[in-house]
Parts: structure tokens; C-alpha cells; sequence
């Protein structure tokens, strides 16, 4: 929990009522960049292989990020199955045959315009999920009247350290887009004790929830944890931005994950 | 070599000692007449030798030896009348002093006092400052601070919008050493920075010195702050205090045995959190802190002299019973002066200091622990010798025990839960000695050496990186030591008078310092974590060398200086891309270590006496550090790198009971990092960063006013009234830029801007009986 954040929470509105602080819009002149090749490829469990290659645009640019259409894409499995991807969409390129499995470790290899991404991703094994449950939230969001809830997904970590999980929640179908992270460095061989924790996904009573868990490796653990990091980038200055660790190799920025896949819902009552 | 060296300066020593004949010493001590407080820094002058001169000790003593005669002593100090004697010095003589505060609403004139300090003293890079001057400066909030004020002088700057914290000349704000009463103090900040832990009504004296400091301190590479605090008046009862908008003060001091002994307590509490309740919103939430100073001395005899000094001050931050933050530091000093004879001073202290911090989350089976605590043991023994006029000598050694207790999570209901960390336990140990020295008329030399050494002690195991990466692990059994640095640390400074207006002053100086604070954001935070040197994280180093011109105009009405320095940083530490803080299970895991440089030319133009006084600083400076890892191993902007820096600062005194004042501040934005570019990822809009710190926040600046109004003193009872505004202009400076999509136009991605204080008004009623 960032401890600045929760200060500010306080004093901010504090001084906004006396008109002290106040946030606003601003121009910034920013550099343009070169353009950077940007790798989203991603291999569930018992599903295709979907990678998606786009550019960086500048700053001022409207949010259309231009596609990578025709690139060479293939994907590899630690038994020699390899297979390439056909664009289904442009920009977007797909497996027919490869579905992800556990305990495999997948090799990508994408060629475009004369340069070369490569990445490997394994599979772990999936952890169980059992069921989810719903508590009220021991932090009350200032100012709302209603209670808050969190959800629990129920689940023992393994005894082996290392294991690493993300989860995506969704409130009648609405999905959280905050990146919801977690691994054992704290609590590892337990039952999971840990709440999902969201800022601006209030969980009330009645609604529907469904938690989505995946079981990820440590690169792409560490590609969404340094991801969550910049993006909590927010008063005070918050960790001084980078681009995230990528497990992708010939200077793209993104990732390569394969992972497991389990999804539970719940009514919250 | 070490030994060699030792051998060396014995020698060096001796030669020095050897005293002639028919020499005689007076000695004592310098006070204020009303209160008998110690005047640190006063200076004794002899009127028939020009250029002989010593000043009190930070305990009030001095001592010159001279040959048999008679001579005009003067005593003199800021702010107080002169004072002269005329002595026949045909044997050792002590002679103590009560000087007179010379108050300019008062029927006694204040003589124009040769107040040229600034060329005769060799220290340079140094400053001292004025309490009653800081109480007439604008401030936010109304609560006067010696920290803010410190940050308007040049080579110092703020760590951030009404932050206590600093910057000195390139270092970070970890890389000063702050002490009060000796002991150090590891986060001077109260609120976010908003307010310093130094509470203005219990402080004497605040000295700083920007990296050239003598050879008693070290530990810390940037910087010095000595802050001293009141002994207590020891011939009549006082209580002072003050009320203001969301802080109040008071203070008692007296004797507990009349000119013998004495005590003075001093205490502070805001109420932010009065405000709070009155809303619906955040009624349930608490944000405040306290402070307690106190202190009592008892002199046992003519020559032996005891203190007791404390702080204990902690904020508290609540989220009604769910979540509960607090932290503060507690410290504790026990002295001994005693004055052994007429030319040695020796002074033994024992120092206890602990900074802590706890983070609670109350959710049934969910509670858990955060917390962190440094703690340090301290023991020090200085002698000071002055043989005769032209040398003052220091030696002394230091002896400190230091535990930390890096951030660890328990859990209230399940063990297992807990990730405790284990303590850390290291020895630091200092010998050193200095010597101010009077070469000829014109040249003085202060010189010294310190020998540091940082010992890492067992009862835990200390794990060795590669990049990252686990290597290889050392267990150390308990008390048992393991690596251990040495450093020599050399400081010199010369001073070669021009003429009586003007002085060139040059020195060099190597500090070291072993314990590093980490910190993962733009400003700290109370949970930034400090950890020693380890088998990783090595000493760091900085070498500075500075250059300086000095010139008073118009009998010493003005006093102008310009200082060059450049300074050059070794084993610096800094996380890596992406570090995981918070959970990782050795935070040495996550760190990297790199070099810094930085450079810069101050400028400083200051009126010191009649209606109007006040100064102009500049600072022209750049700060920057490589690591491999950051930046693609380039060298970039530390984020305290800002290019230019302005304070005006003015005092009037309109009438005997109106004083006006203001300050002016300009500074070029300090370095951040933007994005250059922008991408989607998860499918958020991520943004494309090519160069560390490459960017600027925009342009800082604000004009503060005060005016302050005394009223008629009646009897005993003072009071004064201090109106302030602080950002008159309602500049919105920007605290923090952050980049999102916008609202009304999703395609869009907007910068925006936050800024904290616009107009921040305030109002203080001061009191004294």
C-alpha cells in the first residue's frame, strides 16, 4: 500500500476545501520518440496462442496505435510443436493448433521489417481454486455510506516458494482494469489470506463477481509488476518511471506469458 | 599504515605543543547576562594584537594564552552589546562574561560591532542561524522553522513544496548529518515534510556546514546541521508560547537551583485533526503530531558541568480503527563538560537515538503488522586543547552500536503469515583530530583527519549479489564481526586574508557514510527504508573541493561571498528498474550501485544590520549520477538537479512594534522523467519512457509575507502578533504531473497538474512571562 497515497487521500481533500490545492490540466511540450514495436502475446491454458504487435506513437498522437501487419510469427513448445501464427485481424496473429498446457515452457519468435523479438514463457502448474468468498472491506472508502466489499479467492499456495498469480476481477460484467498481482513471497504454503484490492471497483451487496486466476512465471510477474508500478505513479511523485521488465529480447517492449486459467463467480451476500 | 599514520600525527602533535615561557592563559565562559545561557560561537578578541582572536566552544569556553601584559579584551556576539576588560595578565586568570542582548526596542545602543566572522573564520561552506531572525520570516503554516529557513540560503535547496527536507550541494536528503544535542535524528519531518522536527522555541543555536565540516563530524557525505538546544534560563522562571492555526507551543525553563542548575521543557501538538471531525467525510480519520523537548543541567562545580537532553515526537495518521500509521524519532543525550584546566576542555557524551515506524491494518483475521526501527547507541569523548593563540586543537573518538530492523510484515492472527526480518547489528568506530591553526596574520589553516571504520556484525546472515542475483551467503554467529571498512578521511581548510574586507578561502574534505537511506520514490517517505553497509552495499565516498571569495562593504553592513564547489560521489545506491520493495525477502536484492558528480557556483549578498536587513542567494549548480542498470549505464540529472536558484529575503523594521518581511524564491524545475511516447498494453494506455529524468517540472516560484506586531511589554508579559501569507501570488506550482486519458475525450491522453498550497494564510499570537 503506498503510504503517500494514503496521506494525501487525507490531506488533499483537506485543502481543496479550503482552496489550497488544486489539479489541472496543463500543456507539456514532450520529445517525440522513435517508434517502438510493442508485443502483447499471450497463451492461456486449453486456448490459442493471441499476440498482438503494435507501435509506440508520440505523446500528442490520438491513442490509434498502428498495427504490424505480415510479420512472421511462431510459436514453439519445449517438444519441437511449433506452428506459425495466421493474422486474423491486422496486427493481431493467432495459433490454430498450439493450445496452452501446463508445466510447457513456449518459445516465440516474431520477425518484422527485418528485425527479430524472441521470448520464452513456461507454463506453471496450476494452483487450485476452490471457491471465492466475500468479506466487508476493513477500509472504508472516505465519504461513502454503504459498505465495501473484498473478495477472497479461496486457494492453498504450494510449499515450493515461487509461485506467482494475477487476477481479474469482474462486477456484473463490468471488468476491473486495475492489475491485480500477487505471489508468495509472504504467506507461502498457506491458504491465501489475501483480499483483491482495488481502488475505484467498489464490490457492494447483490452484486454479481467473478475472479479469473491465473498462474503466471516470474518474468511475466515481474513485466506486471513493474507495469503496476509506473501506473502507480500518483501524488508525491510515486517510483520514478521506467519501461517495464520485459522477458522479450531484441528491444520491443511487452511481454510473453503463458498461463493457466480458472474463473469462479459468486453473489455477493 | 595506519599505525604509521598515527605515529605521524603524535609527532606532528608534539611539535606543535611546545610551549614557551612566561605565557599565561585566561579561560571561562561566555553567557547571556538574563538568562546564563551558553553563547555559542562569541568571540574574545585582544585588542593589541590584531588578528588574535578565539571563539567559544559549543559549550561556551574559551581560552587564549598569551604572554605576560596588559590587553583589552572584547567579547562580542550577534545580536548583543560588546563587552571589554582590561586585564593584567601576570597569571592564569579565568574571566567569565554576561553579555547583554541588545534589543533595538530597548534605551541601550547596540555598538557597531566588528561582526567580520566571515572573513576571519576558516570553515567555509558554513553557516549559522539567527533563531530571532527566523521567528520574523514568512512561513507556511505560521510555524517558524529553522529547516525552511536554512533552505533559502545558496547551496541548500528544498526537497520539495513546504518540505523540511534539503538538498545540499547535489547530495541527497539522506547524505545530511542532523543532530540535535549531538545525537542524530533520522527523519527531521513531521506531516509529509510539512513541518521539521525542530521546534524554534527550543533551540539555541543551528550551525551548517556544506561538506567541508572539521573532523569531529562525520558520517554523512553532503552536509552538517548542529542543532543546540536551550539550557533553560538559571536565574528566573519563563513560559513562552505561541497559538496558531493548526499548531500550538509552550515552554517552561528555570532554575532548579538558582544559577546552578537548571531545566527547560518545551512541547507542540497541530490539530489538523480538529478539522477533520468537523467534517462527515473524514470525521473518524486522525492526523497530528507532537514533539517534546527537554533538557536540565547542573553544574557540579566551577569545572564540571552535567546535562540531560531528550526528543520524543510522533505523528499519528488513522484511518478510523482500520488503519493506523505512526513514526517519529526519540533521542537522548547525557553530557559531561568539564573544564580540566585553563587549556583542556574535555566533553563525554552518551547518546541514544531510535527512529521507528508502524503501519497497522485491524481486519480480524486479517490484522497485520508493518514496522521498521533503527536504533543506535552512541559514545563519545572529545578533548579539546588550545596551547596558545595560535592553535586550537580537537581529538576525540566515537563509538556507536547501531541495530536496524528492516520493514517487516507480522501478522497478528498467524504466524506463518509474518515475514520478519531479522535485525541488523554494525559497529561504527571514529578517532580523529583537528586543529584550527593561525599560520601568520593573514593565513589560518584548519586541518584534521578521521578514521572511520564500519563493522558488520553477526546474528544474521548477509546474502552476496551478482546483478541481482544470489552468489553466495555469509552466516555470522552472534557478536561475531564480519567485514569491516576503514576510511581515512582528510578535511583542510585554508583561509588567507587579503585585507580587512576581504578573504580567499579553499579547502578539500573526504567524508564517508555508511548508512544509506533507500528510497524508491521522488520525495521520502516515513517508511523509506535506512540500511547499513553490508557485503553489497559498500561505504559511500564523497571528495569535495571547494573554492571561495569573501568581501564585506561598509564596516562589515555587508557581507558578500562566492563559493565554487565540486564534489565527486562514490558507491552510490539506488533501486533497480522495477524493484519489488515491499515484499521482496532481501531488499539487497533489488539495489544498484553506481557513481555521482556534481558541481556548482553560490552566490551570497547580505545586509546585516540597521531598519532594513536581509539577502539575496544564487545558486547555480548541477548534480547528476551513473549507474549501470539506469539509464542504459548514462550518466543523467539526479532528481535534486536544478539549474538555477534564487532567495530574496527582507526584513523592515517599520516602527518599534511593526515588523514587515518577505521571501522570494525561483527555482528551475527539478529533473523528472516523462514519457516520450505512448502505447497500450492490458488494455490501458502505457507510456513509453526513453530517458531517465530527461524532463523538467515547470519553473518554481512564490513570494511569502509577514508582518509581525509587538506589543508594548508590560512587566514581565511580551507578546506579539505574526500575520502571514504564504504564496501571495497564488502561483500554482506543480507538486506532481501525472498523464491519463482524457475524460471527455478518450482518444487523448492529457498532463495534469496538481499543486498543493495557493494562498495559505495564517496567523500566530506569540506570548512570553
Amino acid at each position: 500500500m503506498n503510504f503517500k497515497k494514503i496521506m494525501l487521500s487525507i490531506l488533499l481533500p483537506l485543502w481543496g476545501l479550503g482552496g489550497l490545492s488544486c489539479t489541472k490540466e496543463i500543456e507539456l511540450d514532450l520529445n517525440s520518440s522513435n517508434s517502438k514495436y510493442v508485443i502483447e502475446a499471450e497463451l492461456p491454458q486449453n486456448q490459442v496462442a493471441i499476440v498482438t504487435i503494435t507501435k509506440t506513437v508520440n505523446f500528442s498522437d490520438s491513442n490509434n496505435f498502428p498495427p504490424i501487419k505480415a510479420a512472421d510469427v511462431i510459436i514453439t513448445d519445449n517438444l519441437g510443436v511449433t506452428e506459425k501464427l495466421t493474422e486474423t485481424a491486422s496486427g493481431v496473429y493467432k495459433t490454430q493448433k498450439i493450445k496452452g498446457e501446463e508445466g510447457k515452457t513456449y518459445s516465440l519468435s516474431i520477425k518484422t521489417e527485418g528485425q527479430t523479438f524472441t521470448a520464452k514463457s513456461t507454463m506453471p502448474t496450476a494452483v487450485k481454486m476452490t471457491g471465492l468468498r466475500a468479506a466487508v472491506s476493513i477500509v472504508r472508502v472516505p465519504g461513502s455510506k454503504a459498505d465495501t466489499y473484498n473478495i477472497f479467492p479461496q486457494f492453498i499456495d504450494p510449499p515450493a516458494l515461487g509461485n506467482n498469480y494475477r487476477f481479474i476481477q469482474t462486477r456484473n460484467n463490468e471488468t476491473d482494469k486495475s492489475l491485480i498481482l500477487g505471489n508468495d513471497n509472504i504467506g507461502n504454503g498457506e491458504p491465501n489470506a489475501r483480499p483483491i484490492f482495488s481502488r475505484d471497483f467498489d464490490i457492494k451487496l447483490g452484486d454479481n463477481v467473478t475472479v479469473e486466476m491465473r498462474c503466471l512465471d516470474k518474468p511475466a510477474y515481474d513485466y506486471f509488476f513493474s507495469l503496476n508500478s509506473i501506473n502507480a505513479n500518483g501524488p508525491g511523485g510515486g517510483t520514478t518511471p521506467t519501461n517495464p521488465v520485459t522477458n522479450l529480447s531484441g528491444g520491443a517492449l511487452g511481454y510473453f506469458s503463458a498461463y493457466t486459467v480458472q474463473k469462479l463467480s459468486t453473489t455477493v451476500k | 599504515m595506519t599505525k604509521f599514520k598515527l605515529t605521524l600525527l603524535c609527532m606532528l602533535f608534539l611539535s606543535l605543543t611546545l610551549s614557551a615561557q612566561d605565557k599565561f592563559t585566561i579561560s571561562g565562559t561566555l553567557r547571556d547576562k538574563a538568562s546564563g545561557e551558553e553563547l555559542i560561537g562569541a568571540t574574545i578578541m585582544v585588542k593589541e594584537i590584531p588578528n588574535t582572536g578565539k571563539s567559544a566552544n559549543e559549550y561556551g569556553f574559551y581560552s587564549i594564552t598569551l604572554p605576560k601584559g596588559t590587553y583589552t579584551l572584547r567579547a562580542n556576539f550577534v545580536g548583543y552589546s560588546e563587552m571589554t576588560k582590561t586585564v593584567n595578565l601576570d597569571k592564569n586568570q579565568k574571566i567569565d562574561w554576561a553579555l547583554e542582548s541588545g534589543k533595538v526596542l530597548e534605551e541601550v545602543v547596540v555598538k557597531a560591532t566588528k561582526e567580520d566572522n566571515n572573513i576571519t573564520k576558516t570553515i567555509m561552506g558554513s553557516d549559522k542561524m539567527d533563531i530571532k531572525e527566523i521567528a520574523k520570516l514568512p512561513v507556511i503554516f505560521g510555524e517558524k522553522d529553522v529547516l525552511k529557513t536554512l533552505q533559502l540560503l545558496p547551496g541548500i535547496k528544498s526537497a520539495g513544496e513546504g518540505n523540511s527536507g534539503f538538498y545540499v550541494r547535489g547530495g541527497g536528503s539522506d547524505q545530511n548529518l542532523i543532530l540535535l544535542d549531538e545525537a542524530p535524528v533520522y527523519n527531521a519531518s513531521h506531516l509529509l515534510g510539512f513541518f521539521s522536527t525542530f521546534n524554534s522555541d527550543a533551540i539555541k543555536d543551528a550551525t551548517i556546514i556544506k561538506g567541508n565540516s572539521p573532523s569531529q563530524y562525520g558520517g554523512r557525505l553532503s552536509s552538517v546541521l548542529d542543532v543546540r538546544m536551550r539550557e533553560g534560563n538559571d536565574k528566573e522562571f519563563q513560559t513562552s508560547g505561541g497559538i496558531g492555526l493548526i499548531s500550538s507551543r509552550l515552554s517552561i525553563e528555570g532554575p532548579i537551583q538558582q544559577e546552578k542548575s537548571s531545566f527547560m521543557i518545551s512541547g507542540r501538538r497541530t490539530y489538523v485533526d480538529l478539522f477533520l471531525k468537523a467534517t462527515d467525510d473524514f470525521k473518524d480519520n486522525s492526523l497530528y503530531f507532537y514533539d517534546l523537548n527537554a533538557k536540565a543541567n547542573y553544574r557540579i562545580n566551577d569545572n564540571n558541568r552535567i546535562f540531560v537532553s531528550g526528543y520524543f515526537g510522533r505523528d499519528q495518521l488513522g484511518f478510523g480503527s482500520a488503519v493506523g500509521i505512526d513514526w517519529g524519532n526519540k533521542t537522548g543525550t547525557v553530557r559531561w563538560n568539564s573544564i580540566i584546566n585553563s587549556k583542556w576542555f574535555s566533553n563525554t557524551s552518551l547518546i541514544y537515538s531510535d527512529y521507528s515506524y508502524e503501519f497497522k491494518i485491524n481486519g480480524g483475521e486479517n490484522s497485520f503488522t508493518n514496522q521498521s526501527k533503527i536504533k543506535d547507541w552512541n559514545l563519545k569523548q572529545e578533548f579539546q586543547y588550545f596551547p596558545n593563540t595560535k592553535n586550537s586543537w580537537r581529538f576525540g573518538l566515537n563509538t556507536v552500536s547501531h541495530t536496524i530492523t528492516p520493514g517487516s510484515l507480522i501478522s497478528d492472527s498467524n504466524a506463518s503469515k509474518s515475514q520478519i526480518k531479522d535485525g541488523r547489528k554494525s559497529w561504527e568506530n571514529a578517532i580523529y583530530f583537528n586543529n584550527t591553526f593561525t599560520a601568520s596574520p593573514k593565513l589560518s589553516i584548519d586541518y584534521g583527519l578521521r578514521l572511520s571504520s564500519w563493522s558488520i556484525l553477526g546474528g544474521t546472515t548477509y546474502n552476496i549479489y551478482d546483478k541481482g542475483i544470489k552468489t553466495d551467503s555469509v552466516k555470522l554467529a552472534d557478536n561475531a564481526i564480519g567485514e569491516t571498512y576503514f576510511n581515512l578521511e582528510p578535511r583542510l581548510s585554508f583561509n588567507y586574508i587579503l585585507n580587512e574586507q576581504s578573504s580567499i578561502k579553499t579547502g578539500y574534505a573526504r567524508n564517508t557514510q555508511n548508512l544509506h537511506l533507500l528510497s524508491n520514490s521522488t520525495s521520502s517517505n516515513p517508511t523509506d527504508q535506512w540500511i547499513g553497509s553490508s557485503y553489497n552495499i559498500k561505504p559511500e565516498i564523497a571528495d569535495q573541493v571547494s573554492l571561495g571569495y569573501f568581501r564585506n562593504f561598509a564596516d562589515n553592513k555587508y557581507e558578500f561571498s562566492a563559493e565554487t564547489y565540486y564534489k565527486t560521489m562514490q558507491n552510490q545506491v539506488d533501486y533497480k528498474n522495477g524493484a519489488d520493495i515491499q515484499t521482496a525477502k532481501d531488499v539487497e536484492s533489488e539495489l544498484l550501485y553506481g557513481k555521482g558528480r556534481a558541481y556548482g557556483l553560490e552566490l551570497y549578498l547580505k545586509k546585516k544590520t540597521g531598519k532594513f536587513t536581509g539577502w539575496l542567494s544564487y545558486t547555480l549548480s548541477r548534480t547528476e549520477r551513473q549507474i549501470e542498470g539506469i539509464n542504459d549505464g548514462n550518466w543523467y540529472a539526479a532528481k535534486q538537479d536544478r539549474t538555477h536558484d534564487i532567495s530574496i529575503v527582507g526584513i523592515y523594521q517599520l516602527s518599534p512594534k511593526w515588523s514587515l518581511s518577505g521571501n522570494f524564491v525561483y527555482n528551475t524545475g527539478s529533473a523528472v522523467t516523462f514519457p516520450s511516447g505512448k502505447y497500450s498494453v492490458a488494455g490501458k494506455t502505457t507510456y513509453y519512457y526513453t530517458e531517465r529524468n530527461g524532463y523538467r517540472m515547470p519553473d518554481y516560484h512564490r513570494l511569502d509575507v509577514s508582518a509581525t506586531y509587538e506589543k508594548q511589554r508590560k512587566g514581565k508579559f511580551q507578546s506579539s502578533w505574526n500575520f502571514s501569507i504564504y504564496n501571495l501570488y497564488g502561483r500554482e506550482n506543480a507538486y506532481t504531473i501525472t498523464f491519463e486519458d482524457s475524460k471527455t475525450d478518450p482518444s487523448k491522453t492529457v498532463a495534469k497538474q496538481t499543486s498543493l498550497f495557493r494562498w495559505v494564510p495564517s496567523v500566530t499570537y506569540n506570548f512570553k512571562f
